[in-house]
């Protein structure tokens, strides 16, 4: 018998159906089909997942100053209950919101979070008229405080901190605050040297022979010389905060402190409005521990974005010299005496 | 096989991928929070400026001169250079913290010998001097010191010394305003006058102005106004002309000429707008101006150079001519250099 090499009980030619060899190689072949996409999928997932993890460890202080430093919203509601209101709405984005920027002499003289601020500046942003305004409230100005005195108002912050700062000046000048920022004398230095340095002009040569020698030293009741030049310059962190800090020979008083601090700032919005989103984690470092805000990330976010719209014709500023304020004389202290008749309409204005 | 070496090569991939997220994050960061300048000896300027410029940077005195820049002396913490009419002497300042000093150098900057005596023990005995001018004749040196002082009141006054006589014979110029940073930039003039800036409370804050005083002490006159806020003069090499800043109170600064005819100022004109613009210096001759302004990412200070189009041309004040006649757009000088502006340049 001759046999037929075409013959065989497996080929399904000739059979009709297929054996159960070929369909283990089928199978076979899609699973490893299936293996190969698995593993490109799983390799893919891999490196999605290693380079997220990248980015998390690259923003990781921004992440953990989100937790810990911003969107301090107790502070806000306290102020709220100390005004006897309601906890305000989270205003819409893009809607109108004031912040109340506080800065303090945080040196080892004083226990942490009981601390004068000796700057008070209240900033309306309005995005959407791409508008800012700034208000700077002296420091020696004679006030109730919310926590139950009448005192300087820089001292509202030493009583019971942001909450006590924000509802003293709610109270007062009559004005919703949705947001502060509170800074120290370090972070303020470490802030403006991590973007590089400001650039302003010096508008006269500040000098005094008894500028705080605080930071950085063994006794922080001494005292050392300043003298910032007039004139176009570029100043760096520590010769920033002694042209915002020195007051002692400004025949303006308290008042030229108020307008260099403004300067300052919008020279530091100047220069915040260069950076991007990867400055950040060099930034947050920087202030680590000596910056506070009610913000949230997505706030901060959206004033970064203003600082670079906003040109510097619509930024208003004010300070209050006479005839808004009059030096008076309390027992024991020399402060200044707010005419509200005056100052209540013009907040009114600017910050409706 | 094949397929086993790729997944373990893949694997082993992912953390470098991972670092190389965080490593490209970490290039993405803004410039300008990186940017360092360089000294002046390490650059070449873009083209070279006729004469000899002195300028500082962080503390040294370079010299620019047919394109290239030579560090004068040791390194230290010069912080203003004035230069003799001969240009074999400067005067320059060395600052600390607590106290500035005048110093006579030889024009390679080697130290001659120390002016002033102003670091004392006791902090409020301390003195600043600064703003050196030697006079046309080079016997005098005018600067402004921090002298009266009371109680916190820090003013600078203009005073003169001899340059070979000892601080004792200093003697005041002017009479500064209290508590407003005081009189600043001495210009000597022929016959004993002086021009200089002098700091007044106006209507919106602190203000400078350009003054000319006829003799030691005398009142003086105001040469621009308040409202213009001009500050930082330099006077062209024929005497006929005065380059100064103004602000008008604002952060920015105009370079503005005006002709000169030694009592009074003529119309002002604009000859650069804007910008944070300082200390303007005529060239040698007359053809243009230096000044400092900042450039780049890191917006150090760098030397620009704004040429006329005409040789400046000297005017009557009352005249309606006005000076320069044309001018060119400025050029940068240097770059990635970062010049103290708070110097008045030096130029011969």
């Amino acid at each position: 018998m001759q046999s037929d090499p075409n013959f065989s009980p497996m080929n399904p030619a000739l059979t009709g159906t297929p054996p159960e060899a070929a369909i283990r190689r089928l199978r076979a072949s899609r699973r490893r089909q299936w293996s190969t996409v698995l593993t490109v999928v799983l390799v893919l997932l891999g490196f999605l997942v290693s380079g997220a993890a990248g980015a998390v460890v690259y923003f990781w202080p921004v992440l953990m100053a989100g937790y810990q430093q911003t969107g301090q919203v107790s502070d806000i509601k306290a102020a709220a209950s100390a005004v006897a209101q309601s906890p305000a709405a989270v205003p819409p984005a893009g809607a109108a919101f004031t912040v109340l920027l506080l800065g303090s002499d945080d040196d080892s003289k004083f226990p942490a979070d009981h601390v004068l601020t000796q700057s008070m500046i209240l900033v309306r942003v309005d995005p959407s008229a791409r508008q800012v305004t700034m208000l700077s409230i002296p420091r020696d100005l004679w006030v109730p405080l919310s926590t139950g005195t009448t005192e300087k108002i820089d001292g509202a912050y030493s009583h019971g901190k942001a909450a006590a700062a924000l509802a003293t000046v709610e109270k007062n000048f009559h004005v919703h605050i949705d947001d502060y920022a509170w800074i120290g004398l370090k972070g303020l230095i470490k802030l403006i040297d991590q973007v590089g340095g400001v650039d302003l002009v010096v508008s006269n040569p500040v000098l005094d022979d008894f500028y705080p020698s605080d930071i950085d030293v063994r006794n922080p009741y001494g005292y050392t010389r300043v003298a910032v030049l007039p004139g176009a310059q570029h100043l760096d962190g520590m010769h920033a905060l002694q042209y915002v800090r020195s007051r002692h020979n400004d025949l303006q008083s308290d008042f030229g402190r108020s307008y260099r601090q403004q300067q300052v700032l919008l020279a530091l919005r100047a220069k915040a409005s260069g950076l991007n989103p990867t400055d950040l984690p060099d930034l947050v470092s920087a202030v680590s521990g000596e910056f506070k805000t009610s913000m949230g990330l997505s706030r901060l976010r959206e004033l970064l974005g203003i600082a670079q719209q906003v040109d510097f014709s619509r930024i208003h500023q004010i300070i209050l010299t006479p005839p808004y304020t009059s030096s008076g004389q309390i027992p024991g202290h020399s402060a200044l005496n707010p005419h509200w008749d005056l100052i209540l309409p013009l907040v009114r204005q600017y910050f409706p | 096989m094949m397929r086993k070496l790729a997944l373990v090569l893949a694997i082993a991939l992912m953390p470098a991928f991972g670092f190389g997220v965080y490593t490209y994050l970490g290039s993405l960061k803004t410039k300008a929070v990186r940017a360092t300048a360089v000294k002046p000896v390490e650059t070449k300027p873009k083209f070279a400026l006729p004469g000899t410029m002195i300028v500082i940077q962080d503390g040294g005195l370079y010299k620019l001169s047919g394109g290239t820049f030579t560090e004068l002396g040791k390194a230290g913490s010069w912080s203003q250079v004035a230069v003799s009419p001969d240009h074999t002497k400067l005067v320059a300042v060395s600052q600390n913290s607590l106290a500035s000093e005048l110093s006579l150098l030889g024009s390679d900057g080697h130290v001659i010998k120390q002016l002033t005596h102003d670091r004392v023990a006791i902090l409020d005995a301390n003195h600043w001097a600064f703003y050196p001018r030697i006079s046309l004749d080079g016997k005098t040196v005018y600067y402004s010191f921090d002298q009266p002082k009371r109680g916190y009141q820090v003013d600078l006054a203009v005073w003169s010394m001899p340059l070979n006589g000892p601080q004792a014979q200093a003697r005041r110029m002017t009479t500064p305003n209290d508590h407003t940073g005081g009189d600043v930039t001495p210009i000597p003039l022929s016959g004993g006058a002086l021009l200089y800036v002098k700091y007044t409370l106006g209507a919106t804050g602190i203000a400078s102005q350009i003054w000319l005083q006829s003799r030691p002490l005398a009142a003086g006159t105001a040469l621009t106004d308040l409202a213009s806020d001009c500050n930082q003069p330099s006077l062209s090499p024929d005497g006929n002309q005065l380059a100064m800043i103004c602000t008008s109170g604002k952060q920015s600064g105009r370079l503005v000429v005006a002709p000169f005819d030694g009592r009074r100022l003529g119309p002002m004109r604009t000859v650069l707008a804007g910008g944070l613009n300082a200390a303007p210096a005529w060239a040698p001759d007359g053809s243009g101006l230096a000044y400092l302004a900042p450039a780049g990412a890191g917006g150090h200070f760098q030397l620009w150079w704004l040429p006329f189009a005409v040789p400046a041309v000297s005017a009557s004040p009352s005249g309606s001519a006005t000076a320069p006649a044309g001018r060119l757009a400025p050029k940068q000088v240097t770059t990635d250099v970062d010049l103290t502006p708070t110097t008045p340049l030096v130029w011969y």
